[in-house]
């Protein structure tokens, strides 16, 4: 199913590793420039950022191109011809995907990764405009209609698994979003349902987990759903009404969904940081443990919520002398085992990546941080006040 | 073939010797696992919530807790941060320096955005400097500055270069007939100071790596600068003419030392600003999507170009 040979894949894996362990200094120049030789594959790959701009203009070209060809042909066509038009199209990206992957041997390389989302895209709006387009609209769930998040749903995980492209997968998991909402209109069992097949798709990607060089791209594919499952049982997060609660307003999703799903998530919500996370120390995965910590972090940040407590201004500070006093007292229980390692856990680094991860992200990060922390300029307002939720909380203070 | 048959292969073949393949085959296998990342991502976080909740907090509660209280605790803090920097870090170096420990980096951070809070709270409370925002942007972008290099600290150096160029953007806020043109004059006044200040320390070998900070954060500006310039109606010549040249400036930068996201600036950047003119007086759609189509073959084939060259090596 994989257009990509196994050894094609591991080639370029010994690859890029050759190359960060040439600069961690692990290996000598010498050897590097030897065991590269060993490790050319008939792939064509290029570096993140010529990936990206080539994505962003392959998606400009077939952008325009079928805006052309609508402008010039059928731009007076019924909905049923533009719809047929665009399956057409996605047919045709889809064999250019192929093509550009199989041919040409692009592997990651921006170009067959736009292709394969226009055919996504076009397959999608295509389906909608050429079945349903012109039936009068019902308020009522309409199973008919679920036809396209469903063939969206397997078009994209046909993607994902063709070229393992990670974010098709997740296409995949937006599309079963919606499914749901034509088969039932209650709330809480669309929550379920969505839960539920996201817990279907976690059990078929562990039982299809095989041989190491995948590894990686299933360990992906599982964070995703480990945080998909998680962020559908949060009703907190995942709440129709939630932007209008946390403003204040509006009705709480304790009073929108049955008493007993909502302490029924509430105990899952607790639950599933631990299993998340324990699975992800076990297999040493590193996007589980990272989907673990995250919903970790939100299961703290929505508790009060969703118990109906008060939030207070100082909540923040708390969970972060959580989070730091968690990563000191993990960093120093490892360092003071046998050689800095315990059960084969070590805080030191090893990669140059990380390194690099580090850089990038201190500089970007230290450019964005201070937009929220350092002052805004002084309102020019006579009557303005420090205090008194002028200047954002909860207005609990008056006037110096 | 797997990476672990390869070292395997590689060590019968002595390309790699025992120690290399012991410890190399180990990190592929992930023994040990580094949790190096996720310690320093937690740290992060845990400093940037604490800091949010300490303004949230100083901020709703600041009458209650009253003056005295409020100072006594930021400064506090501030203090003990920077002891815990100053009392711990090595002797000074041009070179890079690895942070004496752990948390080093982080502590300085939160000194830092502490300073921030403590620096609004005395001026929204005292108006010690009347409203005078830009002084206290520019003192801490000085500050920042110091900060950074003192401890080589990636973190403070960008806070350093936004607060600079805060200051910059603040001070024109304030003249009575700022515009576009004046904030453009500005911006490129900021990208010659900071892009200058960078060259000379790294030919001076001041820290000379962060001069990448620099010259991505001259770059990001420049070109949104002399965007908005060729975004004008009249005049804009000049500055279509400037951007065409600092396009072709940061492509051959990015080519020759290999650093692609100059590339990636100089092919997005450079293909906004001369479609913006090429097509901003025609109405006709076709023309327009016509464009689009052969523009972007004509990047597509000049970027496959470019990775045939320079992607596989990258």
């Amino acid at each position: 199913m994989r257009l990509y040979s196994t050894s094609s894949e591991e080639t370029l894996r010994a690859r890029k590793l050759l190359a960060d362990w040439a600069a961690e200094g692990l290996l000598s120049k010498a050897q590097y420039e030897r065991l590269e030789q060993e490790t050319v594959s008939e792939l064509r790959t290029t570096n993140i950022f010529l990936r990206l701009i080539l994505f962003l203009f392959t998606l400009l070209c077939v952008a325009a191109t079928a805006g052309l060809f609508f402008k010039v042909f059928v731009s007076r066509s019924p909905d049923q011809t533009t719809g047929i038009f665009l399956l057409i199209f996605a047919v045709v990206c889809y064999v250019a995907t192929e093509a550009a992957a199989s041919q040409a041997h692009l592997y990651r390389h921006g170009i067959e990764e736009a292709l394969a989302v226009c055919s996504v895209a076009f397959f999608c709006l295509g389906m909608q405009l050429a079945v349903f387009s012109g039936r009068p609209y019902s308020p009522k769930p309409d199973v008919v209609q679920c036809v396209m998040p469903a063939a969206g749903v397997v078009f994209s995980l046909w993607i994902w698994r063709r070229f393992g492209l990670w974010y098709a997968f997740l296409a995949a998991m937006v599309f079963a979003l919606f499914l749901p909402g034509y088969w039932t209109s209650s709330h809480w069992a669309q929550h379920a349902i969505v839960a539920l097949l996201y817990a279907l798709g976690l059990v078929c990607v562990i039982a299809a987990r095989s041989g190491e060089h995948r590894e990686d791209d299933y360990a992906g594919v599982e964070a995703l759903l480990w945080l998909g499952i998680y962020l559908a049982m949060n009703l907190q997060l995942s709440s129709l009404n939630t932007r209008a609660q946390w403003l204040g307003v509006g009705t709480t999703p304790a009073s929108e969904f049955p008493r007993s799903f909502y302490w029924t998530t509430w105990v899952l919500v607790w639950c599933l940081p631990g299993v998340v996370l324990a699975r992800g120390i076990r297999r040493k995965h590193r996007l589980v443990i990272a989907s673990g910590a995250i919903v970790a972090i939100l299961t703290f940040v929505t508790n009060k919520p969703y118990l109906g407590w008060p939030r207070h201004t100082w909540d923040p500070m708390l969970l972060g002398i959580l989070l730091t006093g968690t990563a000191l007292f993990i960093r120093r229980w490892l360092v003071r085992g046998p050689g800095e390692i315990r059960r084969g856990f070590t805080a030191a680094r090893l990669s140059g990546r990380d390194k690099n991860w580090m850089h990038v992200g201190s500089a970007a990060l230290g450019l964005v941080t201070p937009q929220s922390i350092t002052p805004a300029a002084q309102a020019k307002s006579a009557a303005f006040r420090f205090g008194g939720g002028s200047t954002g909380g909860g207005g609990a203070g008056g006037d110096f | 073939m797997t990476i672990l048959v390869r070292l395997d292969r590689w060590k019968q073949q002595g390309a790699i010797s025992p120690e290399q393949h012991a410890y190399l085959s180990g990190l592929c296998r992930g023994e040990p696992f580094s949790l190096f990342l996720e310690l320093n991502i937690l740290l992060y976080a845990g400093v940037l919530a604490f800091v949010a909740g300490l303004g949230w907090t100083v901020t709703t509660w600041s009458q209650q807790l009253g003056d005295v209280l409020v100072i006594a605790v930021l400064s506090a803090i501030l203090a003990a941060c920077f002891w815990y920097c100053f009392s711990r870090a090595p002797a000074w170096s041009f070179a890079e320096t690895p942070a004496p420990t752990a948390i080093f980096d982080y502590v300085l951070y939160l000194g830092s955005l502490v300073w921030c809070v403590e620096l609004a709270y005395l001026e929204n409370r005292f108006h010690l400097l009347s409203g005078q925002w830009s002084f206290y942007l520019l003192a801490t972008a000085v500050l920042f500055f110091f900060l950074a290099y003192r401890f080589d600290n990636r973190f403070v150096l960008s806070l350093a270069l936004s607060s600079l160029a805060g200051w910059c953007g603040l001070t024109i806020s304030h003249w009575p007939s700022h515009q576009d043109a004046t904030y453009r004059r500005c911006a490129l006044l900021y990208c010659l100071l900071v892009g200058v200040g960078g060259e000379l320390l790294e030919r001076r070998a001041l820290k000379p790596h962060f001069f990448g900070t620099y010259l991505n954060i001259v770059a990001n500006v420049l070109f949104w600068a002399l965007l908005s310039g060729v975004f004008n109606r009249q005049g804009y010549g000049i500055w279509l003419l400037a951007l065409v040249i600092a396009c072709g400036v940061s492509l051959a930068w990015g080519l020759t030392r290999r650093q692609f996201v100059f590339v990636a600036y100089s092919a997005v950047y450079g293909y906004v600003g001369v479609s913006s003119i090429l097509i901003r007086d025609i109405n006709d759609d076709t023309f327009i999507l016509g464009y689009f189509v052969i523009s972007a073959v004509a990047m597509l084939v000049t970027l496959i170009l470019i990775a045939r060259r320079f992607g596989r090596t990258a």
